[in-house]
């Protein structure tokens, strides 16, 4: 009997991602049949778009073992000096979106600077860097909102085929771009390797900083395109703009079944499943007319529920690896 | 990264325990002739009156700091705490603002909360305040000692939910209408003494005699260092790790009543933007990250010079996102002491 | 250079904190020969392969590969030198497949792009694993592999650098019957290629079976080189224990009482450990002899309530011990002395006089609040410090780490006398500590059998045990194959229970 709970727990473990999905799926389903129009599931894609594509950044950092609290300050200052490049230079939506990229590897590289350099743990460098970008941000722009030109909502409103929303279409590119980068080449799977145990990394003489230093480049690329993807739909950034969203970025890769403690984790489905999944919750308690504020409750629920399944199943397998001496089948 | 040798004056100040003392009054020192008010009767005691709530809840956080862990949801606890208690002890509620509130009706209503105008008030929000904190610790410490997740992200998960839950029983609003009483203990004086620093310097006190003299510090600094070992010697990791989680809170919550009393309001959005002030300044006195290093009276220096720095970047007249940046550079730089600091104590030996 | 080696150890020292881990040592490896490296526990087997491995460099002498100097500065030089070691604790990624580990380096690309081409990176791996006879799929992940074909993963992995020399370092601890078989013909297989294997074992048996000639070190000395015609199984055990007294000990004053103060009944954990019982009597110096892995720290650890364990009772004095409860453990009355004092023993960055108070603070800190008497605290670790002649500055002031090993070692010791217990657990206690710290470790211990306590002492120097102990238990994977009372103490005859060579038939294979 209690063998089959345990097969039961195990197979939940280690895929909790899909089963949570699945779950959520079914629930919605057996509650409210009518969440599931063509037109909800749009807009659920299209709402988690900008979310999801920091999400895949914060994946990479995740795999290392790593975290990234500063992509929030990052898609501000990345928004802000694209507005900036746009309205003050007068320069062309595509050079803004340059400039809005250039600031996210200004950010990456400084992260990647910090921690691998200076050997600060990764989640008081992000911390503190999240602290001074928004501070920078805010200097620039003298904490009033950056507004951007209707050229550029109007970019946004575009529907590839004239079916896709056109950051649907970009969230999947990078999903696409992400998960070849990921599975299929070197530096992919050297950023699985480091996750997994950077010692034995290094005894295979993989050069350990250039991998970890390239998860917090990546990731910050993310936020910056994230941000302006976002700012492209609501027309202006507001001082608060990007003010908690290393929390959903997080949660999307965490429910996507990426682990805090590194190696385990994929972008493909997994964090474009959280993604959904997060969005999913939100749009239902929306639907539900269940008041805001018992909304960011759920949220932070929700993020705790897949740590604590994370953890379990960082424990599992460390059990798992106590030493053996002698095998069951022998017996002299 | 290969830093360059330090020569030897320099690194035994680094490394000596009043280093950041002899910073903050160098520090004064520079900038006194340049601002000759900040040393004046009115600027000292709003220096001292913004340390004590800060100090109070830093002293918590050593102790976690100390065990190798870190606690995120301090400001998330304040802002709880604060709404918790004003509910209970307010006198008299705006239906406009409230009447959404999940407890109009049953705790709340336009007279007040439960115990408005009684003279139990007070004494029952506070330990309702005390009580609340202590079990959001005993329920992060559980989580890090038994569930074994990471304290960083139980913490932050935490301050999340709390944030989240402080905003949901009020809507956002701020509740006011507070005893004069209540509000002495953040604003009066008991003689020339302020209350909030009667208050402080018991908590601080009584947390360095903990700390240092007694057998459950003994084992804190044990844990911190090597848990390993300590569990092999009959010390209790997993007690001493909740333990430290409630302590903050404890902490936290007393830091809570002494800036509610003072803003004169229950305010869900209390402490907002402090969370790097108070881990700043622990980790600038000298505490570690890494955990089995750390002194009430290094926090006490540490938070002195942070609001030292603060208070002069104020009358410095800098615009606030300037003080944002040099706030995160200060805190980079401490850590980075920090890491220098183990460096150079391992190279001693 | 011998014109039919391909590699050649030349006059190879090393040290380590001072101690001589290998000196003057000399080795030829031939290819399509199989050299059996047999030796006790720290007579430098691995030390030798690191260095040939490119873990770690030499003090002295030099190496030849093909007639060429060697010198490999990293493991990876040595690797794409071509040779393939395979060590006991496998380095590779659990979280990658079976492909991905092999060929983490030097993936297969397509044709222009920077993408790995997955289909001949399949082919190639499934070659590689046909030439293995393993059938698994490349895209298998490594964690769903049992700890045999995992090994077979990292011989792979050696094979695809096109390994000549390949090292197996206690290769069959983890395997199954059947898995050491298909292990050996493997082996057998590459000899028949023309590598040159050296297989590092202590089941002589296998040694014996597999190698066309075998090498003994002692004391990092290389004791004798022959073919395995010339070395039969006793011949080889007495040629890795004969060895210089260095180690003088105390005169044996104490003589076991009759009371039993530790009783461990039938104690039992799947792949641990097997119906292990021992009864320690008051005053008793039990001495726990067994091999590397033979699973004595693992039983300590379960009998002190460091690990689980499913069945079996622990027993101190009267009182039945919880299991996994160390602080009921000591509050019974017992104490382990750990065997690897940095990381379990002591508080390295913490003052000496703070470790040594560590396990006893309860006793005193009864005044109120907890608050620690600092002054009795003091007198009493000034007492053991000087009891034990630790060599030390202020013991408040100096932290552990400034210790020398056998100082530190006291510490850890005096630490647990302060709780006067009754029945002490020490593992390899004078291990990497010298000669005159040992004697004193020696001295300490029959005095406190001298006054009552068990003492259970786990070594791997049998020499130690024989000097100190009243009986000799023996372990072999994970079961006591025997208990030697004083009296049937022989060097040869507990080695050869060690390594299950008992009877006399076995003995002349």
């Amino acid at each position: 009997m209690s063998r089959s709970i345990n097969a039961v727990r195990d197979f939940v473990l280690k895929n909790s991602t899909i089963v949570l999905f699945v779950a959520l799926f079914v629930f919605f389903g057996v509650v409210a049949p009518r969440f599931f129009s063509g037109k909800n599931i749009t807009n659920i894609f299209s709402n988690a778009s900008y979310i999801g594509i920091v999400g895949v950044g914060m994946t990479f950092v995740l795999l290392t073992g790593g975290i990234d609290l500063s992509v929030g300050s990052t898609m501000y200052v990345s928004a802000v000096v694209a507005g900036l490049v746009v309205n003050q230079l007068g320069l062309p939506i595509g050079l803004g979106l340059a400039a809005c990229l250039l600031v996210g590897l200004v950010f990456g590289l400084i992260n990647a600077f910090i921690i691998t350099r200076l050997n600060v743990v990764p989640f008081i460098a992000t911390l503190t860097t999240m602290l001074a970008g928004r501070g920078f941000g805010l200097m620039l722009t003298k904490s009033v909102a950056v507004n951007f030109p209707d050229s550029l909502t109007l970019l946004a409103t575009v529907d590839v085929f004239g079916f896709f929303p056109i950051e649907v279409v970009i969230f999947l590119a990078v999903v696409f771009a992400a998960a070849l980068y990921l599975r299929s080449t070197t530096g992919g799977r050297r950023i699985y390797a480091v996750g997994n145990d950077i010692e034995i990394a290094k005894k295979a003489g993989i050069r350990t900083t250039p991998v970890v230093a390239s998860t917090y480049v990546i990731c910050a690329l993310c936020a910056a395109l994230g941000g302006f993807i976002s700012i492209a739909e609501m027309g202006r950034v507001n001082a608060d703009f990007g003010k908690g969203e290393e929390f959903n970025a997080i949660a999307a890769a965490v429910l996507g079944g990426a682990s805090l403690f590194g190696g385990i984790g994929t972008v493909f489905p997994g964090t474009l499943l959280g993604t959904v999944m997060i969005q999913m919750i939100q749009a239902g308690l929306v639907f539900s007319n269940v008041d805001v504020y018992k909304q960011e409750i759920v949220k932070a629920l929700m993020i705790f529920l897949a740590v604590f399944i994370d953890s379990l199943r960082n424990s599992q397998l460390r059990k798992l690896g106590r030493r053996t001496i002698m095998r069951v089948s022998d017996s002299s | 990264m290969t830093l360059p040798p330090l020569a030897e004056w320099p690194r035994r100040a680094i490394l000596s325990e009043y280093f950041v003392l002899i910073l903050t009054v160098a520090y004064v020192l520079v900038l006194w002739p340049f601002i000759p008010w900040l040393l004046g009767q009115r600027n000292v005691g709003d220096i001292l009156s913004n340390m004590w709530p800060l100090l109070a809840i830093a002293v918590g956080q050593t102790f976690v700091l100390v065990s190798a862990g870190i606690d995120l949801s301090q400001t998330s606890i304040m802002a709880v705490t604060s709404v918790i208690g004003a509910m209970i002890m307010t006198r008299g509620l705006d239906p406009v603002l409230f009447s959404k509130s999940p407890f109009w009706g049953i705790f709340l209503g336009e007279q007040g909360g439960p115990l408005a105008g009684s003279p139990a008030a007070v004494p029952v929000a506070i330990l309702a305040m005390l009580l609340v904190g202590t079990i959001i610790g005993l329920g992060n410490g559980a989580c890090v000692a038994f569930i074994r997740m990471p304290p960083f992200i139980v913490t932050l998960v935490s301050q999340l939910l709390f944030s989240a839950v402080a905003i949901f029983l009020t809507k956002s609003e701020n509740i006011r209408h507070l005893p004069d009483e209540y509000l002495a203990l953040g604003q009066g004086n008991l003689g020339i003494v302020p209350i909030a620093m009667i208050i402080t310097v018991t908590l601080a006190v009584t947390a360095h005699v903990l700390m240092s003299r007694t057998a459950y510090g003994r084992r804190l600094y044990a844990t911190g260092n090597n848990p390993v070992a300590s569990r092999v010697s009959g010390v209790s990791t997993t007690r001493v790790i909740v333990s430290v989680y409630a302590i903050s809170g404890f902490c936290a919550a007393i830091g809570s009543i002494l800036y509610s009393a003072r803003l004169e309001m229950g305010r869900p959005t209390l402490g907002s933007g402090q969370l790097l002030d108070i881990v700043g300044a622990t980790v600038i006195g000298g505490v570690s990250l890494a955990g089995g290093k750390g002194k009430v009276t290094w926090t006490f220096f540490g938070v002195l010079f942070y609001v030292v720095l603060a208070n002069t970047l104020n009358l410095l007249n800098l615009s606030f996102f300037t003080i944002d940046m040099v706030k995160g550079g200060v805190i980079l730089f401490a850590a980075l002491m920090d890491v220098m600091r183990t460096r150079a104590m391992a190279a001693r030996n | 250079m011998e014109t039919s080696a391909i590699f050649e150890f030349r006059g190879i020292s090393k040290r380590f904190f001072g101690i001589h881990a290998l000196k003057d040592v000399s080795l030829v490896l031939r290819p399509g020969v199989v050299l059996g490296l047999v030796g006790e526990n720290g007579a430098g087997k691995s030390t030798l392969m690191n260095i040939a491995g490119g873990v770690i460099p030499p003090d002295e002498g030099t190496m030849f590969l093909q007639g060429q100097l060697y010198r490999p500065l990293d493991p990876n030089e040595a690797s794409r030198a071509g040779i393939g070691f395979i060590h006991q604790e496998l380095n590779l990624f659990t979280n990658l497949s079976i492909a991905e580990n092999i060929f983490l380096e030097s993936f297969p690309r397509m044709r222009g792009l920077p993408f790995i081409d997955r289909r001949t990176l399949a082919d190639t791996t499934r070659q590689l694993l046909a030439s293995l006879n393993m059938d698994f799929s490349p895209s298998t992940k490594l964690e769903a592999l049992a700890p045999g074909e995992r090994q077979l993963v990292e011989i792979a992995k050696a094979l695809s650098y096109e390994s000549r020399i390949i090292i197996f370092d206690e290769p069959t601890t983890s395997l199954t019957a059947k898995e050491r078989e298909r292990l050996f013909s493997l082996i057998q297989r590459l000899r028949g290629e023309g590598k040159a294997i050296v297989y590092i074992s202590h089941i002589l048996g296998d040694v014996r079976a597999l190698a066309d000639e075998v090498a003994v070190l002692r004391d990092g000395e290389l004791v004798a080189n022959a073919p395995v015609a010339d070395l039969r199984i006793d011949r080889m055990i007495t040629l890795m224990i004969g060895r210089d007294f260095d180690n003088i000990f105390p005169a044996k004053t104490s003589r076991p009482g009759q009371k039993t103060i530790l009783k461990v009944d039938a104690l039992s954990q799947t792949g641990i450990a097997r119906n292990i019982s021992i009864e320690v009597h008051a005053g008793e110096v039990l001495g726990v002899f067994g091999l590397m892995g033979s699973g004595r720290t693992e039983t300590a650890r379960m009998i002190f309530g460091l690990d689980e364990y499913e069945t079996g009772t622990i027993t101190v004095g009267d009182s039945v011990l919880p299991a996994r409860d160390p602080v009921a453990a000591i509050r019974g009355g017992m104490a382990f002395v750990t065997e690897n004092r940095r990381e379990e023993g002591l508080l390295m960055n913490v003052s000496i006089s703070d470790n040594l108070g560590l396990v006893s603070l309860a006793e005193f800190s009864r005044r109120f609040g907890g608050i620690v008497d600092r002054k009795r605290l003091r007198e009493a670790v000034g007492r053991i410090g000087a009891e034990l002649r630790i060599k030390s500055g202020s013991y408040e002031r100096l932290n552990a780490k400034s210790l020398s090993g056998g100082n530190q070692q006291k510490v850890v010791i005096g630490k647990w006398l302060m709780t006067r217990p009754r029945v002490l657990i020490m593992d390899e206690p004078t291990r990497g500590i010298d000669v005159g710290a040992k004697f004193e470790v020696y001295t300490i211990m029959n005095e406190l059998a001298s006054q009552g306590t068990g003492i259970l002492f786990i070594s791997s120097e049998v020499e130690e045990l024989m000097g100190i102990c009243d009986r000799i238990v023996v372990f072999s994977r994970g079961e006591i194959i025997r208990d030697f009372p004083r009296h049937e103490f022989s060097q040869e005859r507990i080695m050869r229970s060690a390594f299950r060579q008992e009877d006399a038939a076995v003995l002349d294979a």
